[in-house]
């Protein structure tokens, strides 16, 4: 008994110890790799510090700077500047995805790639007497890399390779290469006889550094002063004293001891020695080498921007003009190096303009038109120049372009006439133009995405589809406050206000979600304008990808653009017209308004046998409702449409024919498709005149828009709206995309499955191993370039091998793109932007629901204080910046359809708006692939998380 | 005897005529002696299975306009004040779970939200139902007591805890005991007015959400857990609270041992041995002013008709002849007493429902739609009928 309670006690006793451990435990910090300097500097402890700061790593910020990282940007479709990325701070910096609050004062970005990016945040670590005991240093936070750790960064990387042409790192030579031992007989602490730095020169101010000369004198607008130094051997002046060769010259000019505590070498290679001042002020750091004030001297006086801007003030202060004497002072001859003071300061100039670089000719990319009240002016929104551009309708030229947000979309006009209205797809915003200056006068948040908007028929409220949101923004046009969201289903994208102005019906890109192997069903939203509320949903079973939409004058039916997908079986399948047949859908509105009868959808096809009608994308009927116009973007054409004789064939049909055959039958096309008339590249928008004699397309690839004479079906004209007239290989590829002519019937460009480089939402049975074998969802091509290997089972290396003679063999069945055209491609899928996080605007701290979620996604314990093994654990094979370790992983979700069970790690990046999830999409939400999908814990260890713990987590994913 | 009974009858017939036209307020004639009293709902319409309902125990009811929603145990339903029609909404219709407990209607987008008893949490919005429970989102429980909206935002009170979904970001957030005055999480009802979310909750009495600060403010019973009231007014009478309703300020509250008034500064409880409140077993409240609520007891219908007079109106069925009562009360002083041949469908009471004059109660029993073409707040003077006021008052 005694005994017992004894045991009890202690464990008690012990459990307390751990729990007050626990509460103990701090919140690591990143230090910055000065504060390591502290103790791994010097000969006793290998000169760590100095490798370091010599090495690649040091400047891996500052080299974002160079025209190449700008380059290798674009390729990737980053917008922003690479030192300001956190896909490129991801690799080129320490702590990138750390919080303000994670980073001490001594830390700066600008160090680049430091100890704590391998070693992990160091504030619980680096005291002395932690460190000396690696269990407890480790159990602090202090990380011992392993190589996989580093491929996290140094994986080939498809833009880098395209910029640099450089082989694949040599592992084994790059660890060689930053080797950094530790002495055997290592002797921590500071350095011994390091020289008083104050001079104590009363007048000349204190010294302060190059980092606070960096606050400024950084980033595009100064011409990257501070990275061109960081770059060059000035701020390597102080680290190379820790070489063999440094030993060696000191040993020659009789000089005793370490090089970097001796103030005959300092004296050139570091800024304090240059010359004596009044000290220095505690963030300066002796390992900052030359840095700017050995030249221009001590700044503390100088440095406030406002003296700055006035330069006989910062001269008066402190600020010294160069010339030769001042490089002379240490470079005339030194250790019998010549020196060439003309070349020298070439190589070191640092203007605060920096030349210009050649940039990739700017397109246009029209996609969306809208005609003024008054018939005069059209206005056509172009995607990649970020601009609306107007064109006299009469005159048929372009005369004028307003800048607008990014990839403006779509573009109406308030019935008055008095403003348009654009979606900045890129910006989540609407711009708001006043017709008559042509000015931008409002920029208004809107959702996700924003791509088709229209007023009501009052002008009184504006309806912004928000097609990442799956939303409808309603906008009080008077305030132009938003009013409130509805809901729409999933992608919603163009909208038609019915004839009478009573209700507005709203066309979804995506089908909604349905049961795992089962068709698509797609909505169309009915608003009811009266009450400004969804008022129906219309239900299109077997379609997708529904965009154009068009009422009918005589208000009894809307026209809409459909695909009818058939994903569930192989794309090998001919049946019913092969994989993604192509057509227009008939939304019925029969009287009375609001009775059950509403919403008949009738489904006919715009193919043909032999002739595809690839990517209709927009619709337009005429004022007397005899004719529709449909663009095929992928095909270059445009259907005229005989609604008479469509609606006819319908009524005339029995309800099994309309309901069963004529959605599948490629033979009825013939009875109302009356001609097809050619357009530019990739026609998007239609729109017909007031007058129904003229129709216009908006060519999104070739920059331009055609004039078609409705009369005689024939392009009369063609609107040029002044685009660059080379094109460019990613400007190629990016046709070659659209373009349905690789595929077997011309049936369907990249496009159809990626609109926009996105996603369809399905789940495809794509090769011929039984219906429905090894089913796969489809992912997004935005951001992918970095992310290789391809395909769910990562089976393919390059996207070169996806899209070359995979493609051909499973998707399109013909013959393959040619090696240029390839090549074209795969330049044009790799600059396919990423819009920024919704989740966490650049530079946005986390909120506290985020932050709970971070520590969730880097725990390495569960609630019960087990240990993660280092596989199961979140971070470890989605780790930054890409959030994959792009290999391949059996995480438990092999099904009975499968073959494999290893698939590839998706990126994170952006990973809300790709739904489904998982390889076969069977997961609806992010909450599914944990709650669903991980019943054993082999998708990282989750079964112990709470509800609040798993719903912080997803918060925190959604950020990535 | 006989001809006794037939006089009794032929005068209680009489009576309650001329009560009920003095009762109506505006139609009141000037019958009797008149006095100050409240208004009495004297028409009533059924609503059960036999009329269309999917399902005679009903949970929750909601007035959109000319449409009415009904939460039932095997489904949802929505009655068209206009027509009297009923359309209703089973699981083989796209309902997500058979038991409809909660109902909420987003006041900008007509959107209809769902609490499910063991289901989780539904949107019905142009005939199409969406989906959230435990394993598709971050709804912290399936098992739906009450849903509210927050100006974007969906509350749902569930049993093992509160969420809150932000239908604009897609973020839940989860209230229980780590992160809120939560003592215990079983939350059975949740309402929002003017800033404020309320959830009512079994055994920690009632928390108040500001939404502007975020912050929690928690009213438990100074009492402990007693099942009586020691210090009578000194808070919420017992921590095992079922519903709130905040209205001009006032926060109402239905426990299971009572109700209370909450101006800010001062509590009252109400009690059935010294109010209208045909039992002080609470399934729900609503507001309809600073002095007008109405409590779904087991035993009835109590309501507070005027509280500066403490004047109250006992809606009751008889359960043998199924005939309606109203008695009205002042300060334990039955003033009125009416006799109906309809009244609330039955006794057992779970949900009220305030529509513009009107009201609607759940019960287990089918919904009673109480119309009220004349209803006035507060007292006014009319016509009393007296009967047999003691008789009524002792029945009861």
């Amino acid at each position: 008994m005694r005994r017992s309670l004894l045991i009890t006690l202690i464990i008690v006793v012990l459990a307390g110890a751990l729990w007050a451990a626990e509460g103990q435990r701090k919140h690591p910090v990143y230090v910055g790799a000065k504060v390591c300097a502290t103790c791994h500097q010097g000969k006793d402890m290998g000169h760590q510090f100095s490798r370091w700061l010599a090495s690649k790593h040091a400047t891996a910020y500052a080299v974002l700077a160079k025209p190449e990282s700008k380059k290798i940007a674009e390729l990737s479709g980053i917008p922003q500047e690479p030192q300001e990325s956190p896909m490129c701070l991801g690799c080129h910096a320490t702590g990138a995805h750390a919080e303000a609050w994670e980073k001490d004062q001594t830390f700066f970005t600008e160090d680049g790639v430091q100890c704590e990016k391998c070693h992990g945040p160091g504030s619980e670590y680096t005291d002395a007497a932690i460190m000396m005991d690696r269990q407890a240093a480790m159990k602090a936070g202090l990380i011992m890399p392993t190589i996989p750790d580093c491929m996290g960064c140094h994986q080939v990387k498809g833009s880098h390779v395209a910029v640099h042409k450089l082989p694949k790192l040599d592992m084994k030579k790059a660890l060689k290469d930053i080797a950094h031992p530790t002495p055997g007989d290592f002797k921590y602490g500071p350095m011994s006889q390091l020289p008083d730095v104050t001079g104590l020169k009363k007048g000349r101010g204190k010294y302060i550094g190059v980092l606070i000369c960096a606050a400024c004198h950084k980033g595009p607008m100064m011409g990257y002063q501070f990275s061109k130094w960081r770059m060059s051997a000035h701020a390597r002046a102080y680290a190379v004293l820790a070489t063999p060769e440094a030993y060696a010259i000191a040993k020659k000019q009789g000089l005793k001891g370490d090089p970097q505590t001796n103030i005959a070498c300092l004296k050139c290679h570091t800024t304090a020695y240059h010359q004596l001042t009044e000290g220095v002020i505690e963030f300066f750091s002796l390992y900052e080498g030359v840095g700017c004030e050995a030249c221009h001297g001590a700044g503390s006086h100088y440095y406030p921007e406002a003296v700055m801007r006035d330069r006989p003030a910062a001269r008066a202060a402190g600020l010294r003009e160069i010339n030769r004497e001042t490089c002379l002072r240490c470079h005339e001859n030194p250790h019998d190096k010549p020196f060439d003071f003309d070349e020298a300061v070439k190589k070191i100039a640092h203007p605060t303009r920096a030349p210009a670089v050649s940039q990739a000719p700017r397109y246009k990319t029209p996609l969306n038109m809208a005609l003024s009240p008054d018939g005069k002016e059209l206005y056509v929104t172009c995607e990649a120049s970020h601009t609306v551009i107007v064109v006299n309708v009469q005159r048929r030229q372009k005369v004028a372009e307003i800048s607008v947000g990014h990839h403006p979309t779509d573009v109406t006009f308030s019935p008055d006439g008095a403003r348009a209205y654009v979606s900045n797809r890129l910006d989540d915003t609407v711009s708001v133009i006043d017709v008559l200056s042509r000015n931008v006068i409002a920029t208004l948040a809107v959702g996700d995405e924003p791509h088709g908007l229209l007023t009501d028929s009052s002008g009184k409220h504006l309806y912004v589809l928000n097609t990442s949101a799956d939303s409808i923004s309603v906008i009080d046009t008077t305030t132009l406050k938003k009013l409130k969201r509805l809901s729409a289903s999933r992608s919603p994208w163009s909208l038609s206000r019915s004839p009478d102005g009573s209700a507005i019906y709203v066309t979804n890109n995506l089908s909604r979600f349905v049961k795992f192997r089962t068709p698509s069903v797609s909505e169309v939203t009915v608003i009811d304008t009266s009450q400004a509320v969804v008022k129906d949903r219309i239900v299109v079973p077997a379609a997708n990808l529904m965009q154009g939409i068009a009422w009918h004058p005589s208000g009894n039916f809307a026209l809409i653009t459909l695909n009818r997908t058939k994903n569930l079986v192989p794309m090998t399948r001919l049946l019913q017209g092969w994989t993604i047949t192509n057509g227009l859908g008939i939304v019925w509105r029969a009287p009375p308004w609001g009775e059950p009868k509403d919403g008949r959808v009738d489904q006919v096809l715009l193919d043909e046998p032999g002739m595809c009608f690839p990517d209709p994308t927009d619709v337009a009927i005429t004022p007397d409702g005899r004719l529709a116009l449909v663009t095929s973007s992928g095909s270059n054409r445009i259907a005229v449409v005989d609604v008479t004789k469509l609606i006819s064939m319908l009524e005339a049909a029995s309800t099994y024919e309309r309901e069963h055959v004529f959605g599948n039958h490629l033979g009825k096309p013939t009875e109302f498709v009356i001609d097809h008339i050619r357009t530019g590249d990739s026609p998007r928008g239609v729109l017909i005149a007031p007058d129904g004699k003229t129709a216009f397309t908006a060519n999104a690839l070739d920059d331009s828009l055609t004039v078609i004479d409705i009369n005689s079906f024939c392009a009369v004209g063609r609107i040029d709206l002044g685009g660059p007239k080379v094109i460019t290989k990613v400007r190629y590829g990016e046709r070659l995309f659209h373009s349905a002519n690789i595929t077997f019937n011309r049936q369907f460009s990249c496009h159809s499955c990626h609109p926009d480089g996105h996603v369809d939402g399905l789940t495809y049975d794509i090769e011929p191993d039984g219906i429905g074998v090894c089913p796969v969802d489809n992912r997004t091509l935005r951001g992918i370039l970095d992310t290789a290997p391809f395909k769910w089972e990562g089976t393919n290396p390059s996207l070169q091998r996806q899209c070359g003679p995979r493609l051909a063999v499973f998707f399109t069945r013909i013959q393959p793109f040619t090696p240029e055209e390839l090549s074209a491609l795969d330049n044009y899928i790799c600059t396919i932007p990423r819009p920024s996080n919704r989740y966490r605007p650049l530079g946005a701290e986390l909120t506290d629901a985020q932050r709970r979620g971070k520590k969730m996604f880097e725990r390495t314990m569960t609630n019960d204080g087990r240990i993660i093994p280092k596989g199961n654990r979140c971070a470890t094979c989605h780790l930054p910046p890409l959030y994959t370790d792009r290999r391949r992983h059996n995480i438990g979700t092999k099904l009975w359809l499968d073959h494999e069970s290893d698939f590839d790690t998706p990126h994170l990046n952006n990973i809300y708006d790709s739904a489904p999830y998982l390889h076969n999409g069977i997961a609806e939400t992010l909450e599914e692939i944990w709650t669903r999908y991980n019943p054993d814990d082999e998708h990282g260890v989750t079964n112990d998380m709470t509800k609040d713990q798993l719903n912080d987590l997803i918060e925190y994913i959604k950020t990535l | 005897m006989k001809y006794l009974i037939i006089a009794v009858k032929i005068l209680m017939v009489c009576s309650l005529l001329v009560a009920r036209r003095s009762a109506l307020g505006s139609r009141a004639t000037s019958h009797g002696p008149r006095e100050k009293l409240p208004y009495v709902y004297t028409e009533w319409k059924h609503f059960t299975v036999n009329t269309g309902l999917p399902n005679d125990h009903v949970f929750a009811i909601k007035a959109d306009g000319p449409k009415v929603w009904v939460g039932t145990e095997n489904g949802l339903a929505c009655i068209d004040k206009r027509t009297g029609k009923i359309k209703s909404w089973k699981e083989k219709d796209g309902l997500p779970w058979r038991v409809v407990s909660a109902l909420d209607v987003n006041p900008k987008t007509g959107e209809l939200w769902v609490g499910l008893f063991g289901g989780g949490l539904a949107r019905f919005s142009g005939g199409r139902f969406d989906h959230w429970h435990q394993l598709n989102s971050g709804l912290v429980n399936d098992v739906v007591y009450g849903v509210a909206i927050e100006n974007d935002n969906v509350w749902a009170a569930t049993t093992a805890g509160a969420s809150r979904y932000n239908t604009v970001t897609g973020e839940w957030t989860i209230y229980t005991e780590k992160n809120s005055p939560m003592e215990e999480i079983w939350n059975y009802g949740v309402s929002y007015d003017a800033g404020k979310v309320y959830l009512g909750i079994w055994g920690s009495g009632v928390l108040e959400f500001d939404v502007a600060t975020e912050t929690w403010k928690d009213y438990l019973d100074p009492d402990g857990e007693m099942e009586i009231d020691l210090y009578r007014d000194d808070g919420i009478v017992h921590v095992i609270s079922t519903g709130t309703s905040y209205i001009d300020g006032i926060l109402w509250v239905s426990t299971y041992f009572g109700m209370n008034r909450y101006d800010g500064r001062h509590w009252r409880g109400f009690y059935e041995h010294e109010t209208g409140l045909p039992s002080d077993f609470g399934n729900a409240v609503k507001g309809r002013s600073a002095n007008e609520a109405w409590f779904a007891t087991d035993k009835g219908l109590g309501v507070l008709a005027d509280f500066p007079s403490d004047t109250w109106v006992t809606y009751t069925m008889d359960p043998n002849t199924h005939r309606g009562k109203a008695v009205v009360s002042q300060n334990q002083k039955v003033l009125e007493a009416i006799d109906m041949p309809k009244s609330i469908p039955h006794n057992y009471a779970l949900w009220v429902e305030i529509d513009g004059n009107d009201v609607w109660v759940g019960t287990s029993k089918g919904v009673g739609w109480g119309i009220g073409p004349g209803y006035y707040k507060g007292l006014k003077d009319r016509a009393v009928y007296k009967a047999k006021i003691v008789k009524i008052k002792a029945e009861n």
